[in-house]
């Protein structure tokens, strides 16, 4: 009890207290920068796992979501003047909304054809991005001038930024961190393992595949709109299938199934480019490095899903423990 | 008789498809011995573009001999891809680990590794933009036919790929290495308890798929002019399109999808700004997926 409530709290303590004391010592734009990038991409990569890790799909679209949302964001922003506060759950909806309809044709198609699938919903997205000029600005993006106003508090300082988008990043982390550590992320773990035999046990395999597709889609849009805010500037490019890979690397390096490995991955892909910046043309052919070395020499990721589970049930989920006179049997 | 600017749409969409089949080929071929995606096969496109470039402006040699250097450079390329990310993933040779899920991703994942280091690489020594290459080599001579022009490129191309095809097919079909190609794709453990080489197998399967991408990419290269580090991308997916359209692992279903892919895709330019002519194999690929989802020729499976 006690342990897990230090390290709760020693997270919060490192996320809105200790990085936020270093980025004023540093007192750098840049550095502020990357902390808001590191932090949008962390939302990502967990909700890419509940998705690829927990559910088992392997999804190479997951950029394309993550655009829609940014693009409603900008769009609603810079031509409607509907503001941060409404424009972030818009952008999730209207990402969750369209995920809905995708999945709906696609989710029954298994393994590497839903991949297929996934791969080219993302395409035809990037396509609508890159060439509907009327609504998205094709190549030339969309500029947002408007900052973030929250509930009528105009937020403009660097630090104030990263107050915000961390804030949405951990309540969204906290929301997928109780999806997949709980009955219904066994659910979705028993569809990756076997799904004809959990559709034996009762489970509604299409139904719970739409519902994880969906509530990933949903965090992916939000993710879109705190880059489209924090960046003040969206183009095509920056929703490419390349971002989907970069985004499953993330993923796999850290560890499928694993959320907290899923994050030390996110962070590890966002800061180690930026560590290398000096080494120039040659870093993102570290990072193509790093990713194979990882699937060789590290299958299971950095941190992989049974030591993740084990910590999950020991830290974080009090309800795990059996009570006096009580069964341990699940999660509550 | 067909309005002229149609047919013309016609024969360039019938070398599209040609270059497409061509990709798909080893998308095919190593998906039927492997069963994974090569997410790397774009690269070797590239790659086969880039090493006949090369060529040209180091020694000047005749078409042919470039169009040999860059099969040769794919040959190289699908050999050493094989050995560095699908080789060490092979560890286990069983059923249950060749069937498994978790080892098609890590080889997946891998080749997709693979292409990132290739295509960086590539973009660090000869820079991200269009190379230029010599005009003497280009094959765009226009040939005025009736009504219609063509350039020369349409028929060497056509050429080229017929003559790849016949020998693809004689290959798989006459000597004893496409019997052992077809007897690893049908049943990998099978083939091995037969006394087949499955590794070498696998391997050459590689060299041919690979080269056939590397000959696409030098050709698509010449025709076009434009020559560029990640010219594979697009390609790559449209041939990976008519794979799965194909059947996954059936080389005459993904032929004749691939040229129904570049047939479609150069007449659509007539009915919608050619910006959007991408769209119509992202639609292709999701309409088979949906409504045939064990493609338009393949045979059919268990579960898709």
């Amino acid at each position: 009890m006690s342990k897990s409530l230090l390290i709760k709290l020693g997270l919060l303590v490192l996320a809105f207290i200790l990085i936020p004391a270093l980025l004023m010592g540093f007192d750098k734009g840049y550095y502020y920068q990357i902390a808001t990038i590191a932090a949008i991409f962390m939302l990502l990569a967990a909700s890419l796992h509940l998705v690829t890790g927990v559910a088992g799909l392997l999804h190479l679209g997951h950029a394309a979501l993550y655009g829609v949302g940014a693009y409603v964001a900008a769009i609603l922003g810079a031509n409607h003047g509907i503001g941060f506060t409404l424009g972030l759950p818009l952008a999730g909806l209207s990402a969750a909304a369209i995920a809905f309809l995708v999945a709906l044709p696609t989710m029954r198609l298994m393994s590497i054809y839903f991949a297929v699938a996934t791969l080219g919903i993302g395409q035809m997205l990037y396509l609508v991005f890159l060439n509907w000029v009327g609504l998205t600005n094709g190549p030339n993006g969309v500029m947002l001038f408007s900052g973030i106003n929250l509930f009528g508090l105009e937020i403009d300082s660097d630090l104030g930024i990263y107050y915000v988008v961390a804030g949405v990043v951990a309540v969204s982390i906290l929301v997928l961190n109780r999806l997949s550590h709980s009955y219904y992320g066994n659910a979705l773990r028993s569809l990756r393992e076997d799904d004809q035999c959990a559709s034996a046990m009762g489970i509604n395999v299409t139904v719970m595949k739409i519902q994880a597709f969906v509530i990933s889609a949903f965090f992916a849009g939000i993710a879109g709109a705190l880059w489209a805010y924090t960046t003040g500037y969206i183009s095509p490019n920056d929703f490419h299938f390349s971002q989907s890979i970069l985004i499953l690397t993330m993923v796999v390096v850290g560890g499928l199934g694993s959320l907290p490995g899923v994050l030390i991955g996110a962070l590890l892909l966002i800061l180690l480019p930026e560590a290398l910046r000096s080494v120039g043309d040659i870093r993102n052919i570290i990072v193509g490095v790093l990713m194979f070395s990882a699937i060789l020499f590290l299958p299971k990721g950095l941190f992989g899903e049974v030591s993740a589970l084990n910590f999950a049930r020991r830290v974080l989920g009090q309800g795990w423990a059996a009570q006096k006179g009580e069964k341990g049997i699940g999660w509550k | 008789m067909l309005d002229p600017y149609i047919l013309q749409q016609l024969a360039i969409g019938l070398s599209l498809g040609m270059i497409y089949a061509l990709m798909a080929i080893g998308f095919t071929l190593i998906f039927g011995v492997l069963n994974v995606v090569n997410f790397a096969h774009g690269e070797v496109y590239t790659i086969g573009a880039f090493a006949g470039l090369m060529a040209i402006s180091a020694f000047g040699p005749p078409l042919l001999v470039v169009l040999f250097i860059a099969l040769a450079a794919g040959a190289l390329a699908g050999f050493g891809l094989e050995r560095l990310a699908f080789r060490p993933f092979r560890r286990f040779s069983d059923e249950a680990s060749l069937k498994s899920r978790a080892m098609r991703e890590a080889t997946l994942m891998s080749s997709l590794a693979m292409s990132i280091i290739a295509r960086e690489a590539m973009e660090m020594i000869f820079g991200s933009q269009f190379q230029t290459v010599d005009l003497a080599y280009l094959i765009n001579k226009p040939i005025h036919i009736g009504p219609i022009t063509i350039v020369n490129g349409d028929l060497i191309i056509l050429g080229v790929t017929l003559v790849m095809l016949g020998g693809l097919q004689w290959l798989l079909k006459k000597s004893p290495i496409g019997l052992s190609i077809r007897a690893v794709s049908n049943n990998a453990l099978g083939a091995k308890y037969c006394g087949i080489n499955t590794d070498r197998t696998i391997i050459i399967t590689f060299v041919i798929g690979s080269a056939m991408g590397a000959l696409a990419g030098i050709l698509v290269g010449l025709y076009y002019g434009a020559i560029f580090p990640s010219m594979g991308f697009t390609p790559g997916i449209k041939a990976f399109v008519a794979m799965v359209m194909g059947g996954l692992s059936s080389v005459p279903g993904a032929v004749i999808s691939a040229i129904i892919l570049g047939l479609s895709e150069s007449l659509s330019t007539s009915f919608m700004p050619s910006v959007w002519s991408d769209m119509v194999a992202y639609a292709f690929l999701l309409l088979t997926l949906i409504f045939f989802p064990q493609g338009l020729f393949g045979a059919r499976r268990e579960r898709v």
